[in-house]
């Protein structure tokens, strides 16, 4: 009691616990966003690379002032480890916290396809960076009414294998095909079938798969090879990608490869060595010269903050391909949901929904953006390219094949 | 330490918090109750991989392969055919059950690590089944749209379930089971599990089939197993192969080792702590990998009991507490009176006509024909390797006679397998104690009664009064028989802990629990002390009074004297005097036998 | 008949791998009863050390010599940590369960220590281009290279359990451990020295599968033990020339459906081949029966 008398000490205490009380009151003010991803664990190439685009984004949001006046703060970040049952787990987790506006999904088809139908219950805006299952936008198949929260900012399988199929229709008579067993390699297949054929090509002559990881393809190059194949179109990761292109050298086959985005990654690259050179592979094209204003801006901004790491890529004076598709979608994704949330100037979900529906060319890193009701997803086929590895003198680059 | 778990075990704590829990449902966070659900299945995983593993002793190593199974067949079962939950989960578990016991008839036939690889490709096998069945699971893409109470798509019977209320049904579900469980493995069918564990030749003796026992312990983990997956795919909505692979199975069997192995309180701690660990611990999901391998390493040098061994716990495999002891019922009686006119004859008990039995050329038995009389108590002695122990080894079902009959009450049992003669009321003794060595004495000594019980599996969950009354009169029995056998204040001692001679005195009287008709004792008085011996004596002649013929093995010929007047001498694989002692003294043949020949010295 | 001699060629290269394996496993069985649990695991460290040296501007011999030493000492710490202290629990479950959890540790640790992304591996012997040409179908190098180096390994350790003292050592512990020692055989050391040895087997059999994959990451060594343990039981648990026959004919099968039935028939025939032979015949080709005194 004593202290309280003295006017003095009554003003400092004030002050005190105004400042005390001032940022308490400043955090109820702010845009939470939650995500879970695979930040640890087997598959954290994907994971980590969404999450330092996505803080990148939230940071350069920020400093421009935030949304409409208020602070972006990543509420929840949480880890799965590409585990169903554990991105089940997460995202309960960020859907009881009814603070939470948006959220972004987790780096694969399998969470995803695990979370699903909880998010589309709950209604909160729903960002898929990575999982190119179009089933997670469109439930009931490409082309149909999407699900109303989810957005979609992959490469879906579905237009990588019509970007896929229109080139090969033109070029080869007799494909073989061949793709991994999971979801992503089966409804490829299905895809770039139906493009192939839809774009004057014969359906491939032969068609085989393979376990993820597995160690030896023999029985299915050897196959392939037998029906006289002269390309052969391979949709899986990387890793087990360059397993194909090994066999394809040990059983001396001399068609080309032409495979799915995983080919134009590092994994392929170590897994292949010297015979990647002449391996096509279809990709986002974005980070190809000449970079869009907006693909470079974004690559200028990632090296400052975190340098040519190893989602950078090998080469300083360049960003590799594939931060398309580990890095730059999960930026798109982030910029396309605060995007949203500043033009609704609302936290209700409908209304963040309704303006993101309403975006139309708004540039990005890895395309331009154009939603609509009835369009959720925002790569297109215009936004995919085939490139080829070429020989430069002593290196191997990744060069643009004209169509 | 163990009273505090008592206490917490207790069923009527249990039964109050799982009402505070199912009322809280409402009231806390929807991840939260999706967390409990996720304990609950986790409790039943762990509670069958013990009943396989822990309580029987057959590993599993691929134990995801039958959540796997109950998994997809209530989805399927529920999105196909529009069943209802109660229906559809019951259904799948039972197709676990089946394909446990399709299981059973290769894993039955091995042991050890054979077995164990033979649980691995198990599991991998319907990991690799799930990922390219496709047109039954879908495949590597899994079954979507699975009705979940989590998306709101579950209805049972018109009336949505929201998470709480299927956490409520969850809940009650895992109480039944567990309850009716626990009545099954303090029955006699536990004890039978535990025996096989132990020593599957011992449980032959006890006259339980270790072939049908396995069956039975793999179809009824498979269908608990197959119960978790059930309610797991209508927790979670989605099923996909990645979820029921190698890693899935090492969890549960690190949920189960880590709780404790044969404990079922045990199962409930491990459930716990690694259903929260990986949520609240970052660093162990970070590592879990590492984690998990670690705790494999070490867990059975640090923790050999599990959990439940840190806290001195320890599953009861008698209803012995359950009934509060054996009640008022009459003066127990320890053995059936037979043959009480002992005048009449009623033909030999046991006549073995003429048999021999041969290992690759070795002839162990060679033409031995005998008679054993009810009442009657008849040592048998001879030098080592005479083949006493073959003999009774033959009589008792572990060998087939190369030729010969054993005529049982006029019925030939030669070659028929050891637990159906068992089960006919021919008992036997080791010539070690074959105790199962964790369980008390009273346990133990209760094994003994197997064959006796009537009431069925059922009847023993539910501990219907026909099962109570039946348990009641055969722990009155074994009080009885501890009575004679000086062991009453051994009751509750863990057997493996008592000295050799008690051990001794325990299986004697576990055989005499079986009320046999034929009781053969190989070597009973070995290493007994004084006291112990005369305990010996007043058991088996309690034997003969009520009927038994009785067969002794030994060396001791103190001891034989004060309790045979009838002895038959063997000498390689052949019977070479049946008589009295004195007479058997004083023939020359068996003095030859024991003694060699005499030289003649030629001066 | 180009593809009939292709499936068979690629048979025979991963069959012998098999034998290699499955005389890994057969060595610590001979000695100690126990079967590693957690070997696939050691395959995979020798091949993620070799190729992680040599990505880090390692000479690829002497990459490949330091990963065959640390495979035998990992073996050597299995034997300290998880078998030794295991053998005093009555059955296998004790160390089944430890050695499968060394297994799952070095599996994680390898992910930790190199990631979990594929890591190329070098061609230590020619290169993948290089093929023959037999029959009209072209038969790589490495496939012939792996075959012949596995089945001289087999063949050295069959040599030298026959002749050497330390192989007499191995013989005679596996047969009756305690009148070994009575004899003066120094019990401790042959043990040590049969999982060193297994340790370098595993190793080596690493080295040559990752060589005809190319990659190598954490998760490839349990799908080759499951089939290498196939392999040895089909042979016969406790046989060396079981576990060349059992793998050789593994493997030949296991191409031959995947060529001519389908991959995933392929997976599903070790595994039937697994519960037939214990089945109908436990002891494999080349065993012996257990026999269990009453």
């Amino acid at each position: 009691m004593q202290f309280f008398k003295t006017k003095h000490n009554f003003l400092v205490l004030a002050t005190a616990a105004l400042i005390g009380a001032a940022p308490s009151a400043y955090a109820a003010e702010t845009i939470r966003i939650g995500m879970t991803s695979a930040l640890t664990g087997p598959y954290n190439e994907f994971g980590e690379g969404n999450r330092r685009a996505v803080e990148l984004a939230v940071e350069q949001w920020n400093a421009r002032g935030g949304i409409n006046g208020k602070k972006i703060e990543i509420a929840m970040l949480l880890d799965d480890q590409l585990n169903p049952d554990r991105a089940v787990q997460n995202m309960r987790r960020i859907l009881d916290d009814k603070s939470i506006v948006g959220i972004i999904g987790p780096a694969g088809s399998g969470p995803t396809l695990a979370v699903i139908d909880m998010v589309q219950a709950d209604g909160r805006p729903y960002m898929n960076p990575i999982a190119q299952t179009p089933v997670i936008t469109y439930p009931d198949g490409v082309g149909t009414k999407p699900r109303s929260n989810v957005f979609s900012f992959a490469l879906q399988n579905d237009v990588e294998s019509v970007a896929m199929g229109q080139f090969l229709a033109k070029k080869f008579k007799r494909i073989g095909v061949i793709h991994e067993s999971t979801a992503y390699g089966v409804s490829g297949l299905e895809y770039l079938t139906a493009s192939i054929e839809k774009n004057g090509g014969n359906k491939p002559v032969a068609v085989d798969s393979y376990n993820q990881g597995a160690q030896d393809m023999t029985a299915q190059v050897a196959r392939l090879n037998r029906s006289g194949v002269d390309a052969i179109a391979a949709i899986g990761l990387g890793k087990d990608l360059a397993v194909l292109r090994r066999t394809m050298a040990r059983l001396n086959v001399t068609a080309p490869l032409i495979a799915s985005n995983g080919a134009l990654g590092l994994p392929y690259q170590e897994g292949a060595g010297e015979l990647t050179t002449g391996t096509l592979g279809t990709m986002i094209g974005a980070f190809s010269d000449p970079m869009g204003k907006a693909t470079a801006a974004f690559a200028e901004a990632y090296k400052s903050k975190y340098g040519t790491d190893r989602w950078w890529g090998a080469d300083p004076t360049r960003p590799q391909l594939f931060m398309a598709i580990s890095v730059a979608n999960g930026y798109d994704a982030a910029n396309v949901l605060f995007e949203g949330i500043r033009r609704a100037n609302s936290t209700d979900p409908k209304a963040i929904i309704s303006a993101i529906e309403s975006i139309r060319d708004l540039e990005g890193a890895n395309t331009t953006y154009s939603f609509s009701p009835e369009r959720h997803h925002g790569i297109e086929t215009e936004a995919v390219k085939v490139f080829e590895y070429a020989r430069e003198g002593d290196a191997v680059r990744l060069r643009p094949v004209a169509n | 330490m163990s009273k505090l778990v008592d206490l917490i075990t207790n069923t009527w704590t249990l039964a109050v918090l799982c009402v505070v829990l199912a009322l809280a449902a409402g009231f806390v966070e929807t991840g939260t109750v999706q967390m409990w659900s996720f304990v609950a299945i986790n409790i039943l995983l762990a509670q069958s991989i013990n009943l396989l593993t822990g309580i029987t002793g057959q590993i599993s190593l691929g134990h995801a392969g039958f959540f796997a199974i109950g998994a997809y067949a209530s989805a399927l079962l529920m999105k196909g055919a529009g069943l209802p939950l109660p229906v559809s989960v019951v259904v799948a578990a039972a197709i676990s059950a089946g394909a446990g016991y399709l299981l059973s008839i290769p894993a039955g036939r091995v042991r050890e690590f054979y077995l164990a690889m033979m649980s691995l490709a198990f599991g991998l096998i319907v990991y690799e089944l799930a990922r390219e069945w496709r047109g039954l699971t879908g495949g590597v893409m899994g079954v979507r749209g699975v009705p979940s109470a989590q998306i709101g798509t579950l209805s049972l019977f018109g009336w949505v379930l929201d998470s709480a209320w299927y956490f409520r049904i969850l809940l009650l579900s895992l109480i039944g089971t567990m309850i009716a469980f626990r009545n099954f493995v303090k029955s006699h069918y536990g004890r039978a599990f535990y025996a096989v564990h132990v020593s599957e030749i011992a449980a032959g003796t006890l006259g339980v089939s270790q072939a049908a026992t396995k069956r039975a312990a793999y179809a009824l983990s498979g269908g608990i197993a197959g119960l978790a997956g059930g309610f797991y795919a209508h927790l979670v909505g989605y099923l996909t192969p990645e979820s029921f692979g190698l890693m899935r199975s090492v969890e549960i069997l690190v949920m189960s080792i880590v709780g404790g192995l044969g404990s079922l309180t045990g199962q409930v701690l491990g459930a716990i702590v690694f259903t929260y660990l990986p949520q609240r611990l970052q660093a162990f999901s970070d590592y879990q990998f590492m984690a998990y391998g670690l705790i494999l390493i070490f867990v059975f040098t640090l923790l050999p009991n599990g959990l439940a061994g840190l806290l001195k716990t320890r599953t009861r495999y008698s209803k012995f507490d359950q009934l509060g002891g054996i009640g008022k019922a009459s003066p127990a009686v320890a053995l059936t009176q037979r043959h009480s006119d002992k005048a009449a004859s009623h033909g030999p008990l046991i006549r073995v006509e003429q048999v021999t039995m041969e290992f690759s050329g070795l002839r162990a038995l060679s033409g031995v024909s005998l008679d054993l009389q009810p009442s009657c108590i008849t040592a048998l002695v001879g030098p080592n390797g005479s083949g006493k122990s073959t003999l009774v080894n033959v009589i008792s079902g572990l060998y087939k006679p190369t030729s010969g009959r054993i005529l049982f009450k006029g019925k030939d049992i030669g070659g028929q397998p050891s637990h159906r003669i068992a089960a006919a009321g021919i008992t036997r003794t080791f010539q070690d104690p074959r105790n199962v060595p964790s369980f008390t004495v009273r346990e133990n000594i209760l094994m003994g009664a197997n064959r006796l019980y009537v009431h069925g599996p059922l009847a023993a969950a539910l501990n219907t009064p026909h099962a109570k009354a039946e348990e009641r009169e055969m722990l009155g029995r074994v009080e009885a028989l501890m009575a004679t056998a000086g062991l009453t204040h051994h009751a509750e001692d863990i057997i493996g802990d008592l000295p050799y001679g008690i051990q001794r005195l325990a299986e004697v009287a576990r055989a005499l629990a079986s009320d046999p008709e034929l009781l053969l004792l190989d070597e009973p008085a070995a290493g007994l002390s004084e006291h112990e011996a005369e305990r010996l004596v007043q058991l088996i002649r309690m034997a003969a009074d009520h009927g038994v013929a009785v067969l002794v093995i030994d060396h001791h010929m103190d001891f034989l004297a004060r309790l045979v007047n009838d002895v038959v001498v063997f000498e390689a694989g052949e019977v070479i005097y049946r008589g009295d002692m004195d007479g058997m003294r004083s023939n020359q043949a068996v003095i030859e036998a024991y003694l060699g020949k005499e030289e003649v010295s030629h001066a | 008949m180009d593809f009939l001699i292709q499936m068979i060629a690629s048979g025979l290269s991963v069959g012998a791998v098999y034998a290699l394996v499955g005389l890994g496993l057969n060595l610590t069985f001979w000695t100690t009863r126990v079967l590693n649990f957690g070997q696939g695991s050691v395959l995979m460290a020798g091949a993620m050390i070799t190729a992680v040296l040599v990505a880090r501007g390692c000479n690829v011999f002497l990459a490949v010599a330091l990963s065959l030493v640390v495979s035998a000492l990992i073996l050597w710490v299995i034997e300290f940590v998880g078998v030794r202290p295991m053998l005093r629990i009555r059955g296998s479950m004790g160390w089944v369960v430890s050695t499968l959890g060394a297994g799952i540790f070095l599996q994680g640790s390898a992910s930790w220590l190199f990631g979990t992304q594929a890591v190329a591996f070098p061609d230590v012997l020619f290169k993948s281009s290089d093929t023959i040409e037999l029959l009209g179908a072209y038969i790589s190098v490495q496939y012939i290279a792996v075959f012949v180096i596995s089945v001289v390994i087999v063949g050295l350790m069959e040599l030298f359990l026959r002749r050497s003292t330390w192989g007499y050592g191995v013989r005679a512990v596996a047969h009756d451990r305690e009148l070994a020692a009575l004899m003066g055989i120094p019990v401790r050391r042959v043990v040590v020295g049969s999982f060193l040895v297994s340790g370098l087997l595993a190793g080596a059999a690493g080295v040559l599968v990752a060589q005809v994959s190319g990659t190598v990451d954490p998760n490839f060594g349990l799908h080759l033990l499951i089939l290498s343990f196939v392999a040895t039981v089909v042979g016969g648990m406790g046989s060396a020339v079981g576990s060349l026959v059992g793998g050789l004919t593994l493997g030949v099968i296991e191409k031959l459906v995947g060529g001519y039935v389908s991959p995933a028939a392929a997976e599903m025939v070790a595994f039937v081949l697994l519960v037939a032979v214990l089945t109908i015949r436990p002891q494999g080709l080349f065993g012996k029966a257990d026999t269990v005194k009453v």
